[in-house]
């Protein structure tokens, strides 16, 4: 039986206008781009899974196409939901360890100046290519000795002083490898006179789908809209998060491809920089000093599906001194777990290199944006250094 | 979020207004669910084409006779200076973004349709329409169109039977003919799987334009122009143009694909690039859903997306197309304005909303259909208030049919024009 509300590819009326802002369309011929493999062989594969056109696994779900669609067809959770539904499925090792990012964020941690020495050594690299068929050419990200969590156990005290509260999902990147964006949020909210409050998340669950773990992505959102829901003090306090992937899925994966009910957290969550603006606007601005720095903005997929990106740019653009250069908005194309697979590394590259040709244009003194993944492959492909919008906030607060 | 100007729909009209708010200093947003009827469009700018089902040669002086007789109609809302001052801006800022376009001395001039018809319009980027076109039309004898193997949105040979039909062409040869794909690394598709857009970005590629002249040049040798699909490059077309005119030594002509438009989507990355560098905020793919009005002034409007999260401004412009753009919402026996429920006219009986033939050179009465506005091209609400701080601009304007008068663009532009040259004379008063 097809479902009703999934008929958004029936209004689908073949202007291809979402295959022009493909990243991934633009710049191979192995994937015939989202209209092809979203709603057109949608109608095949609803009749028959044997009909599934197995190029759609060349999609990096950056889902430019949805927001390129003027008849409002969600492109890009057609192919995301037909690549765990209809292909077959087969475990592999590498895919397991890159989607479970909870376990090897406990374990890198744990080792981590063990492990960050032997993931940058050429030897093992040339092993994982060989064995994992994790590209040699990639830079992992370090692991951090102490967890945010750890971290947060200290301040918690302090926290309980504020009268209102904010709950913060921080994700595992800040948790196992960037705990200073974390204690940046930290700064930033306290500067704003509110307290911070964190649950017992866990992954939320991103990684996961990209790699067709659904049953596991729902049963992390399941805990998540738990947890978050039961620290909330009150109906109108926030859930706010700083990596634009986190919140799409909180948002928006939870409800539309995970088909949970989001409804109790739904409300709440805000993208971190749409939270601060928004304070800033109601007046409750802290000091903030001049920061003489010329950064180039990029804006993440993600950020860009959930109509962010202005809220981040408008906050930018309140810290005194600063020099916005605004980039054209393009995929940087590692797009989480994908540019860490040696079928789709050179594909990734290739998307990025438009992307790292503006930036070297504009020349600034480090880039900003809003993008875990993203700061990886611009800090592994060009000569910048990646800056969060909130960590730029923080350092501005006197 | 607060700006002095919202403006909602990203399309040509939207975009023009954004560019003139921007440029003069307003914090202005654009709000865009989704890319816009530029990239279904021709590329070609009408201004007045057709006017009692003949064709316009000379558009400001058929103007007057339309503004004459149609009280109502946008474009006399606007008037002539207003116009003519409109389309100069417009084609000014698209050259800063290095779109050049060609008015033939205030004269319309034809661009020929995928299908080989004529169709009358004011501006065309300068590969379709260009003095040396103008120049050779009068001796030509030979004209070549020229397709792709496998490509499947043109069709030369019908293209070419169509156009020598024409009276233009009594005495000219028309072929078609195609040429091959050059050999492409890794490409594992047959090339009736390209689109407009796969084959632009081919053009693109400096190891393979050399090559494909080389096949126009073959293919096309002895004739006065040669017609192309327009494929000649989404970001460097100038170059491609001259690098192919030069190196066939022909005048090379690029005709409107089928969607994707390449054409069309060059001028949408033009008004796009120009509106961020002039600091404007473009929001794509949200959509705003409703708005807050207090004693007949806009508060705020809420989009999709954020539907809890206010975005103010002074000012705002409605500009969110017809019913494809969802600017207007039909249903079976009812029509009405989504965002602000302003006034619309339109024939309450369904039966009388179409022509019964699908080509009738009258068109059909629904795309008269729209929001009514004062002089000013503010709307009214549903009981009959006007908004104090809401215009209204392009294809959502009721009382004008794009299709039978060839004005569409004309349209967009000269009220876009208009309703920001009000705001911004506004913004200054308040400052």
């Amino acid at each position: 039986m097809i479902k009703l509300e999934n008929i958004s590819f029936d209004h689908c009326i073949k202007c291809t206008v979402c295959t022009i802002y493909c990243p991934v369309a633009r710049v191979t011929h192995l994937y015939p781009g989202p209209k092809q493999s979203g709603p057109d062989t949608e109608r095949l594969r609803i009749k028959n899974p044997e009909l599934l056109d197995i190029s759609l696994k060349y999609c990096s779900n950056c889902k430019r196409c949805e927001i390129a669609c003027p008849s409002d067809v969600k492109i890009a959770d057609i192919i995301q939901t037909a690549k765990w539904r209809y292909s077959k499925k087969e475990f592999r090792i590498r895919d397991f360890l890159l989607s479970r990012t909870d376990l090897m964020g406990t374990f890198g941690t744990l080792f981590a100046p063990v492990v960050n020495f032997f993931t940058h050594l050429g030897i093992v690299k040339y092993f994982l290519d060989l064995v994992f068929k994790i590209p040699k050419g990639r830079t992992f990200p370090n692991y951090a000795s102490m967890t945010f969590k750890k971290w947060f156990k200290e301040t918690r005290k302090y926290q309980n002083k504020y009268l209102e509260k904010v709950v913060y999902f921080h994700g595992c990147y800040v948790n196992y490898n960037y705990p200073q964006l974390g204690k940046d949020v930290v700064k930033v909210l306290n500067a704003l006179g509110k307290g911070v409050i964190i649950t017992k998340e866990k992954c939320c669950g991103v990684p996961l789908i990209a790699n067709g773990y659904i049953k596991k992505a729902q049963e992390h959102g399941r805990h998540n809209i738990k947890v978050l829901s039961k620290a909330l003090p009150d109906e109108k306090t926030k859930i706010v998060s700083a990596s634009s992937s986190c919140s799409l899925a909180l948002k928006h994966e939870y409800a539309n491809l995970l088909e949970l009910d989001n409804s109790p957290i739904a409300h709440n969550i805000a993208y971190i920089t749409q939270y601060v603006l928004e304070e800033f606007e109601n007046g409750n601005i802290p000091k903030l000093k001049p920061l003489t720095y010329t950064v180039a903005y990029h804006s993440p997929c993600h950020l860009e599906r959930m109509g962010n990106v202005a809220f981040t740019i408008e906050l930018l653009r309140k810290i005194p001194g600063l020099t916005v250069k605004i980039l054209h908005s393009e995929c940087c194309g590692i797009s989480g777990t994908y540019g860490f697979k040696n079928e789709y590394y050179a594909i990734s590259q290739a998307v990025g290199n438009e992307l790292f040709k503006i930036i070297e244009e504009a020349n600034p003194d480090f880039v900003v944006t809003d993008c875990e993944t993203c700061k990886w492959q611009i800090e592994m492909n060009t000569k910048y250094r990646v800056v969060h919008p909130i960590s730029l906030l923080a350092e501005a607060i006197e | 979020m607060k700006f002095d100007c919202i403006i909602i729909g990203g399309g040509i009209s939207g975009l023009t207004a954004g560019i003139r708010c921007a440029k003069e200093g307003l914090h202005t947003a654009i709000i865009s669910s989704g890319m816009s009827a530029l990239h279904f469009s021709s590329g070609s700018i009408d201004v007045l084409g057709y006017l009692d089902n003949t064709v316009v040669y000379k558009p400001f002086e058929a103007l007057d006779t339309l503004t004459g007789t149609i009280a109502q109609h946008p474009y006399t809302k606007c008037g002539k200076p207003l116009i003519i001052e409109a389309l100069q801006f417009f084609k000014q800022e698209c050259e800063t973004q290095n779109v050049y376009l060609f008015d033939n001395e205030n004269l319309n001039h034809f661009h020929v349709t995928a299908l080989g018809t004529l169709k009358p319009t004011y501006f065309s980027q300068r590969s379709v329409f260009n003095e040396d076109v103008y120049n050779r039309f009068k001796r030509m004898k030979k004209i070549v169109i020229i397709n792709f193997e496998g490509y499947r949105d043109f069709h030369p040979q019908l293209a070419a039977a169509q156009l020598s039909k024409h009276a233009l062409f009594a005495n000219c040869e028309i072929v078609a003919k195609s040429i091959e794909m050059p050999q492409i690394q890794n490409l594992s598709r047959h090339p009736h799987e390209f689109r407009s857009i796969d084959i632009a970005r081919i053009f693109e590629d400096e190891e393979y334009v050399y090559k494909i002249a080389d096949a126009i040049r073959l293919a096309a040798d002895g004739a006065d122009f040669v017609v192309i699909p327009a494929f000649m490059g989404i970001h460097n077309f100038n170059q491609i143009h001259n690098i192919i005119q030069s190196r066939t030594r022909l005048l090379v002509y690029e005709v409107p694909t089928l969607p994707p438009s390449i054409l069309g989507l060059r001028i949408d990355n033009a008004l796009k690039s120009r509106f961020a560098q002039l600091g404007g905020v473009f929001v794509a793919g949200d959509k705003v859903v409703r708005a807050e009005i207090k004693d007949d002034v806009v508060q705020a409007v809420y989009t999709a997306n954020h539907p809890e999260n206010p975005l103010e401004a002074k000012f705002y412009i409605l500009s969110t197309g017809s019913f494809f753009s969802g600017g207007m919402v039909s249903e079976f026996d009812n029509m009405y304005e989504p965002v602000f429920k302003l006034k619309l006219h339109f024939e309450p009986q369904r039966n009388k909303w179409y022509s019964p033939q699908f080509f009738y050179s009258h068109s059909h009465p629904f795309l008269e259909y729209g929001v009514v506005t004062d002089e000013n091209l503010r709307p009214y609400d549903s009981k009959n208030n006007i908004i104090q701080n809401l215009y209204c601009s392009g294809a959502i304007l009721a009382h004008y049919n794009p299709i039978r008068e060839g004005c569409g663009s004309g349209v967009a532009i000269s009220t876009a024009y208009k309703a920001a040259n009000q705001i911004v004379s506004l913004y200054k008063l308040m400052r």
